[in-house]
């Protein structure tokens, strides 16, 4: 009998969580049906914000407290609370690899459900050179050695500062966008119950298809979720 | 936000550099340019600087910190002129929280015509139309220093045509109060959206922060005209304009809050180009500022702080040079900044806001990357580990893992807008969807699989249930002898009767952390991506006699030659040896190979007589290959 096949996402998510691992990044999980707590204000994005247009929302019919979560953010509060509640203080460093709801029209580079890559640092020296450095070899490892990163200003309500972060691709010859990331907001800790005055640390969110996507040519994100197997035979899997 | 670089250029002393430039030096160290066109950027502006850099002078400030070149001149920074005091418009404000200031001109024996064709040009550079003299000077002042402003034409405000002076009011839509706008669509008010009214025929003449109303519009045969420059609550504008599903620019400014300082400069401005361009004289400016905001305090940082959250070396003299081309009043100390943020500002209230600006215009290049302090102990991977067991043992035993949309037609949770209307809940089972992808499976078998093979899925996602959401397994068949169920009981969950197309495994209740703490997930390579195509494949079978010693890659070679780019798979299904019999002097060992072609093209669906075609090459290439070998029909 043959084996089976995992979806390219599980394998890629293997990959990566090895390479956080090695970097002492645990794997963290929250619901996908958020509360409005979680997924907004408590990172720092009150209601009747303009902050809240950055994303596309899907609410809930009949449940006006509740969304499908627009981002895997909201884990990075659920489980500072959850350390917080149980006496943990920082250092944490977590993972979410978790499926993200955006109400958006969908084609070749959106979809309105997909994956992000959340990640959060948090200690008493964490820095933004750490939040580079921590790019630099996570890319590196994962793409190759002749990757570079560059970081440009953004805006999160939940990061201060804010960047996007751009790597370089030597196939294509040029830069490519890969998603936001920052300095957690002094706002956030304190929302948490995390001494702002003494921790501080860095987040980041990019999409994990699209990280995918560039790493292996991938021309479409709709091939993801699809329940197409022929996307699973796609790449000359080599087993070990 | 799209600019003019000529319009930024009247800011500065020098010319600017090319467009090309001003792109990058927004983009490393303010905003990302959506857009260079031909003398104009498309600036994406996001909400933190929205008060301040939605305009031209915004943008002219930050380039003017970025590249180190002095404004000529500064709009905001000047001496407000003292405007005539006569009362000229009388005021109410029902809420000064919604309302936050009021100033009204007014101004007499104006000529309303077409613009200038300087105004012309600049307000068609980034994308406006022209609509007459008054109206491009209220926009033209709002594009270049983001005030929104508005005039009404004064004779049209019953009080003013009784010959005293126009009284305005601004208060909340009452039940069932219309207006028609300038665009000419009815609109019903609901209660509490932000009106300025004509306060003797009780009427809206406009809906504050977002559109004028008929009533009161310029024409060419207007003399008189009443200029606002306000500010409104930023929820209160942001509210109205999604209730009546208006966004304009004068919305989009005010939802961000603006500070109430700039409607002076604004109305300084507007009335100077009006009169300029329009002719007539200011009578007087009513100034209704009820809440006059106190001096902002100072934010003060370290030079530690900005170094230690940035992770930086910068010196004292560098920090100290960032808030001066910023323009920020600075008084420095021994170690600290403690900087007095302009009025226009409104986004620097904390520490790490100045930390922001130090970084950003300094360039984060500037700041090398630095690897994380080593980690004590182990990560907590366990519940990520246990799931990826339970996937590694399906594997094992054939299973090939999907994944599929969250959306359903129908569910115990709704969708308020769903995306898709066919699907506006969310999926309770992964049932439906796991029976779908296996019926497009078996379409695609023979791509992927050998005759012999079928596919067996699984999915592992989450489901919503009214009873709350949890992490379910499901798979298309129970396995080989109830195998999984093995399995399955062997991961702590509960066993189950029946078959496969209703057992479903809770894995937010099995004990994922125990059963993953000590394992290491199998490692996978993916190889290179290799793009297949969305149309249908036609099979073809080969099957020939070939001689004992005949290898089946050799075969299987010149098939692949001769079959061409149209093969996207060729394999050997089929070996048979014809045993050796007294009566069959053909059965001396000889052997049949069987080999599979699927033909598809990436451009179109492939025709019958196409794929004959390739097999009938095939044939021809095969018989001559050798003549011990028989192509069995």
């Amino acid at each position: 009998m043959s084996l089976g096949r995992l979806h390219p996402i599980s394998i890629a998510i293997r990959e990566i969580a090895e390479i956080f691992d090695r970097m002492g990044f645990g794997i963290a999980y929250g619901p996908e049906l958020e509360d409005d707590w979680h997924n907004f204000t408590a990172l720092n994005v009150p209601a009747d914000h303009p902050a809240r247009d950055m994303q596309d929302t899907f609410w809930i019919k009949g449940e006006p407290g509740k969304v499908l979560r627009t981002h895997t953010s909201s884990v990075q509060i659920r489980y500072m609370e959850e350390q917080v509640k149980k006496g943990i203080t920082p250092p944490y460093r977590i993972i979410v690899p978790g499926k993200v709801f955006r109400n958006e029209a969908t084609d070749a580079t959106h979809e309105a459900q997909f994956f992000q890559l959340e990640g959060l640092a948090i200690g008493e020296d964490i820095t933004l050179a750490h939040l580079k450095g921590t790019f630099d070899r996570f890319f590196r490892e994962y793409f190759g050695p002749s990757i570079k990163t560059r970081f440009r200003p953004s805006f999160f309500p939940f990061t201060e500062p804010s960047i996007e972060v751009d790597v370089w691709f030597e196939k294509e010859n040029r830069w490519l966008e890969l998603g936001g990331a920052g300095m957690v907001h002094p706002q956030v800790l304190e929302h948490v119950g995390v001494d702002a005055k003494k921790y501080q640390g860095f987040a980041f969110g990019p999409g994990l298809e699209r990280i995918i996507m560039i790493k292996y040519g991938i021309p479409d994100a709709r091939l993801f979720h699809s329940g197409d197997v022929r996307f699973n035979y796609a790449f000359g899997e080599k087993l070990p | 936000m799209k600019v003019s670089t000529q319009w930024l250029q009247k800011y500065f002393a020098l010319p600017l550099p090319s467009t090309a430039v001003i792109a990058d030096a927004l983009t490393f160290h303010a905003f990302e340019i959506e857009e260079v066109g031909d003398g104009m950027l498309d600036i994406k502006v996001l909400p933190n600087r929205a008060a301040d850099c939605l305009s031209h002078r915004g943008i002219a400030k930050e380039l003017s910190a970025i590249l180190n070149i002095p404004l000529l001149e500064d709009p905001l920074r000047g001496a407000l002129p003292a405007f005539p005091k006569k009362a000229a418009l009388a005021v109410v404000i029902e809420d000064p929280k919604k309302c936050l200031r009021y100033m009204g001109a007014l101004v007499k024996r104006v000529k309303v015509g077409p613009s200038p064709a300087w105004l012309k040009e600049a307000l068609e550079s980034v994308g406006q139309r022209s609509i007459n003299n008054i109206v491009d000077a209220t926009n033209y002042v709002m594009l270049d220093i983001g005030q929104p402003l508005h005039a009404f034409d004064a004779h049209k405000i019953s009080t003013f045509v009784g010959g005293s002076l126009c009284q305005l009011a601004v208060r909340g839509a009452r039940t069932g109060e219309k207006i028609e706008t300038l665009s000419r669509d009815l609109l019903e008010l609901p209660e509490g959206v932000l009106l300025i009214t004509d306060m003797g025929a009780e009427s809206p003449i406009g809906i504050a922060g977002v559109k004028g109303g008929i009533a009161a519009e310029i024409t060419t045969s207007t003399m008189d005209i009443i200029v606002e420059s306000a500010n409104f609550d930023g929820t209160t504008i942001r509210r109205a304009a999604q209730v009546l599903k208006l966004f304009t620019d004068a919305s989009l400014r005010f939802q961000n809050r603006p500070s109430p300082e700039l409607a002076a400069y604004g109305m300084r401005d507007a009335l100077a180009l009006i009169t300029a361009i329009a002719g007539g004289e200011v009578e007087g400016v009513a100034d209704e500022y009820p809440d006059r905001p106190m001096v902002r305090p100072g934010v003060s940082v370290s030079l530690a702080k900005i170094n230690s959250i940035l992770g930086s070396n910068f010196s004292k003299k560098e920090v100290e040079m960032v808030f001066k081309r910023l323009g920020f009043e600075t008084k420095i100390t021994s170690e600290s900044f403690i900087v007095t943020p302009p009025f226009e500002r409104a986004d620097i209230t904390i520490p790490e806001d100045l930390v922001e600006e130090v970084g950003r215009i300094q360039g984060y290049d500037k700041i090398s990357a630095s690897e994380l302090p080593s980690w004590e102990g182990s990560p907590d991977q366990a519940r990520y580990r246990g799931i990826e067991r339970m996937k590694d043992q399906l594997v094992e035993q054939g299973f090939t893992e999907i994944s599929t949309q969250s959306f359903a037609k129908k569910g115990d949770v709704v969708l308020a807008n769903p995306l898709d209307k066919t699907k506006p809940a969310l999926r309770t089972s992964l049932r439906e969807n796991l029976e779908e992808a296996l019926e497009r499976a078996k379409q695609y078998a023979p791509l992927v699989l050998t005759p012999h093979e079928k596919f067996k899925l699984f999915e592992i996602g989450t489901v919503f249930p009214k009873e709350g959401e949890y992490l379910e397994l499901q798979t298309t068949e129970r396995g080989f002898d109830g195998e999984l169920s093995r399995t399955v009981a062997a991961w702590g969950l509960p066993a189950q009767a029946g078959d496969a197309a209703t057992m479903r495994d809770n894995l937010s209740v099995a004990k994922l952390e125990d059963y993953g703490k000590d394992y290491t997930p199998k490692e996978h390579k993916l190889g290179a991506y290799q793009p297949f195509s969305i149309y249908p494949f036609i099979v073809r079978d080969v099957a020939l006699w070939v001689s004992k010693e005949t290898k089946a890659e050799d075969v299987e070679a010149i098939i692949r030659v001769n079959a061409g780019e149209l093969a996207q798979k060729i394999y050997l299904f089929d070996t048979f040896v014809k045993p050796a019999r007294a009566d069959d002097a053909g059965g001396d060992g000889k052997k049949s190979f069987a080999f599979r072609m699927v033909l598809q093209s990436f451009e179109r669906t492939l025709l019958d007589a196409e794929a004959n075609v390739v097999y009938k090459k095939v044939v021809k290439a095969l018989q001559a290959a050798n003549k011990d070998w028989q192509v069995r029909a």
